[in-house]
């Protein structure tokens, strides 16, 4: 007996558009970092920037399910990723970072507190362990509003210490709330070992003292991210409650550009290069099963390397804010 | 001590931490609790007079947890008698941080002659020991509730029928387990090779996602090696349907189809926590070295309850048992013939 299957028989999983939309979000933190990496050693970047370059399956598969509506994302000082895969528009991004009047914020936020409302992007964040708490503000408010929203607040392996974060976890479960924790374990806490730093086997781990679950999912494998993230999404927005998602991979630049990061071992970031990359990855477990061509991915690198170049350029050509605009865009009436 | 005996123990710092925890109430299973476990083992096996252990080393906290305790246990008066082996802490020249660790480990340990490896872990951290263990037997310990391979049993008990084959006061299982073996042939003739001590299952998921299968409605073929009516996962519809035993020369074939549409349908204890319902088409006896080829044209294959292998319309896969697996101890069958032969008293 030959079983043949109709179409519909299939879990189809993600679509060709949803995989390549997947893609350019990655391509698109990528090729952003890479670019910042490169114009900051220029001097033209004011202030710090901290790349996500090498993490970007973990905004990419989170961030896959959200909704620009109803769902937010608080993020870290790490945060251009999360900005991107949030749907911020890249190039008023690139102009903040470079201080200009066209970025996000008028440039006065610059690469930490890129931020956009609209999208649900709550910002970047400069205090480490500052997003859990304004999470649960988000899901609180969603929870009251019943439209299913959840809110989504990245932290990384430092800031899994921060009282903040503990506090958060259990106002979260203790109310029930539709927030995900998503612990970005990239193995160094500035310039400090995770392994030196966090007290538990795993971050995960901790979840169990806060009453919900926990999960460990390989950061370098979206497709991975994207299953446990969906479902941890779709328990909260069912009324399931809080979930932990610990990612772990490792980031491929500094904790900042300049960082001579002499405290990581020699080989680690041109291991995971060659043999981890989620980019790689995804392009050959997409390409081998058919499922998409490398003309189409090709394509989508082409594009986004396009819109990178345009990005710096006009964020180059644009005025930077002047000394009669230091209070404007500052504070907000309600 | 007895000269020679030798053990190895592997304990995986990633078993138990997978999906499972968000879709059904898995259990979490900590890594000082398998540290303890370890040292449960070690101080068994030394008290018999196993000389040395072989400890793979990780980067969670385990390997330097034993060697903390025993320092600490050591320089205690009250447990300073207390005869421990030497311990060697094997280091990967390059660690992955993947299942090729726990193979690596298994390979350096049945290369340096140790009698028996046993592995903390599930079904997942037994499979990737099998390529490495060769004719080394293993112990299968369990270190949560997800799993129908390894067994769960007290690690003291272990360590005693661990270091009875080690110092050569009970023989080391000569006959094997089956092994399936999943070969997918691409259309570019390239092959890809899997294996699986419990089951092969193929699933119309296109993804192997986050690897683990929860869910009745996707599953299309089954095979077990075996599938016990008390087992969890997915052997556990072979448990309900053909129960099947771990020494039988057969295993468990079985066609399955979605539970909204099928005629017939069985409650199976798919993982912790969920008793859900598979619709069952036919059942049936797997014969050894005979491949089955298999019938769905996209899908994925999970060996030992893991998506592990993705494949479309130009791939060909076939599911074969052998009877190849790896030497494994019967820790309650040891223990009842030392029994029988009065091996621990004293008159």
């Amino acid at each position: 007996m030959t079983q043949t299957l109709d179409r519909t028989d299939v879990d189809e999983g993600l679509t060709p558009e949803r995989l390549l939309d997947a893609y350019r979000t990655m391509r698109s933190i990528r090729e952003f970092e890479d670019r910042v990496h490169d114009e900051f050693a220029t001097g033209d970047i004011p202030g710090f920037v901290h790349l996500y370059a090498g993490e970007e399956a973990s905004a990419a598969g989170i961030c896959a399910h959200l909704d620009p509506e109803r769902d937010t994302i608080a993020s870290t000082h790490r945060g251009h990723g999360h900005c991107i895969a949030k749907g911020v528009d890249i190039k008023p991004m690139m102009a903040e970072i470079f201080g200009r009047t066209t970025g996000s914020c008028r440039g006065k936020g610059g690469s930490m507190h890129i931020a956009d409302l609209s999208k649900g992007m709550l910002g970047a964040n400069g205090i480490v362990g500052g997003g859990p708490p304004l999470i649960c503000g988000t899901a609180l408010a969603a929870k009251l509003r019943g439209d299913g929203g959840v809110g989504v607040a990245f932290f990384g392996d430092g800031a899994s210490n921060q009282g903040t974060t503990a506090e958060a976890m259990n106002l979260a479960s203790v109310w029930n709330l539709p927030a995900i924790f998503v612990a970005e374990n990239n193995g160094y806490a500035e310039a400090t070992a995770s392994t030196w730093s966090v007290s538990a086997d795993n971050i995960a781990d901790r979840a169990h003292g806060f009453g919900m679950p926990g999960v460990i999912v390989d950061g370098f494998d979206f497709f991975a991210v994207y299953e446990v993230a969906g479902e941890a999404i779709r328990r909260a927005r069912e009324g399931g409650g809080p979930t932990l998602i610990e990612v772990k991979f490792t980031r491929y630049y500094g904790h900042f550009e300049g960082d001579q990061q002499t405290y990581r071992p020699r080989h680690e970031i041109g291991n995971a290069r060659e043999s981890l990359d989620c980019l790689k990855r995804f392009r050959e477990r997409v390409t081998e099963t058919g499922r998409l061509t490398a003309a189409q991915l090709d394509e989508v690198d082409a594009e986004v390397a396009q819109l990178i170049e345009e990005s710096v350029a006009e964020a180059k050509a644009a005025p930077v804010p002047e000394a009669a605009d230091l209070l404007t865009d500052v504070y907000v009436k309600y | 001590m007895v000269p020679g005996s030798a053990l190895g123990i592997i304990p995986n710092p990633m078993s138990g931490r997978d999906i499972r925890r968000i879709v059904s109430q898995a259990s979490v299973f900590p890594n000082t609790e398998k540290a303890s476990m370890v040292l449960r083992i070690l101080r068994s096996a030394g008290t018999l007079g196993v000389e040395r252990v072989l400890l793979s080393t990780d980067t969670f906290g385990i390997a330097a947890g034993v060697q903390r305790e025993i320092t600490r246990l050591s320089g205690a008066r009250s447990t300073a008698h207390v005869r421990w082996p030497k311990i060697d802490f094997l280091e990967l020249s390059r660690p992955t941080g993947t299942a090729a660790d726990t193979t690596a480990h298994a390979r350096i340990m049945a290369d340096q002659c140790s009698a028996a490896v046993v592995l903390l872990g599930g079904d997942g951290t037994m499979r990737a020991a099998v390529p490495g263990l060769g004719d080394t037997p293993m112990l299968a310990l369990s270190t949560g509730t997800n799993n129908a391979f390894p067994i769960m049993i007290e690690a003291t008990v272990a360590g005693m029928a661990l270091g009875m084959i080690a110092i050569g006061a009970a023989a080391a299982p000569e006959t094997r387990a089956k092994l399936l073996h999943v070969e997918v042939t691409r259309a570019s003739g390239e092959v890809d090779h899997e294996v699986a001590l419990v089951d092969a299952c193929v699933s119309t998921s296109v993804d192997i996602g986050s690897r683990a299968l929860w869910t009745g409605t996707h599953l299309r073929e089954l095979y077990c090696t075996f599938g016990e009516p008390h087992g969890i996962g997915l052997s556990s519809i072979a448990g309900r349907l053909l129960p099947t035993h771990r020494t039988d020369g057969h295993g468990a074939a079985i066609t399955l189809d979605d539970p909204r549409r099928a005629a017939h349908t069985v409650l199976a204890p798919l993982a912790p926590g969920l008793l859900q319902p598979v619709g069952v088409l036919e059942v049936g006896q797997l014969r050894p070295d005979r491949p089955r080829t298999v019938r769905l044209d996209r899908g994925t294959v999970a060996v030992d309850g893991e998506r592990e292998i993705e494949f479309g319309p130009g791939d060909r896969v076939t599911v074969t048992l052998r009877q190849d697996g790896p030497r494994v101890i019967d820790v309650p069958a040891i223990l009842a013939e030392s029994t029988a032969r009065h091996t621990l008293i004293r008159r």
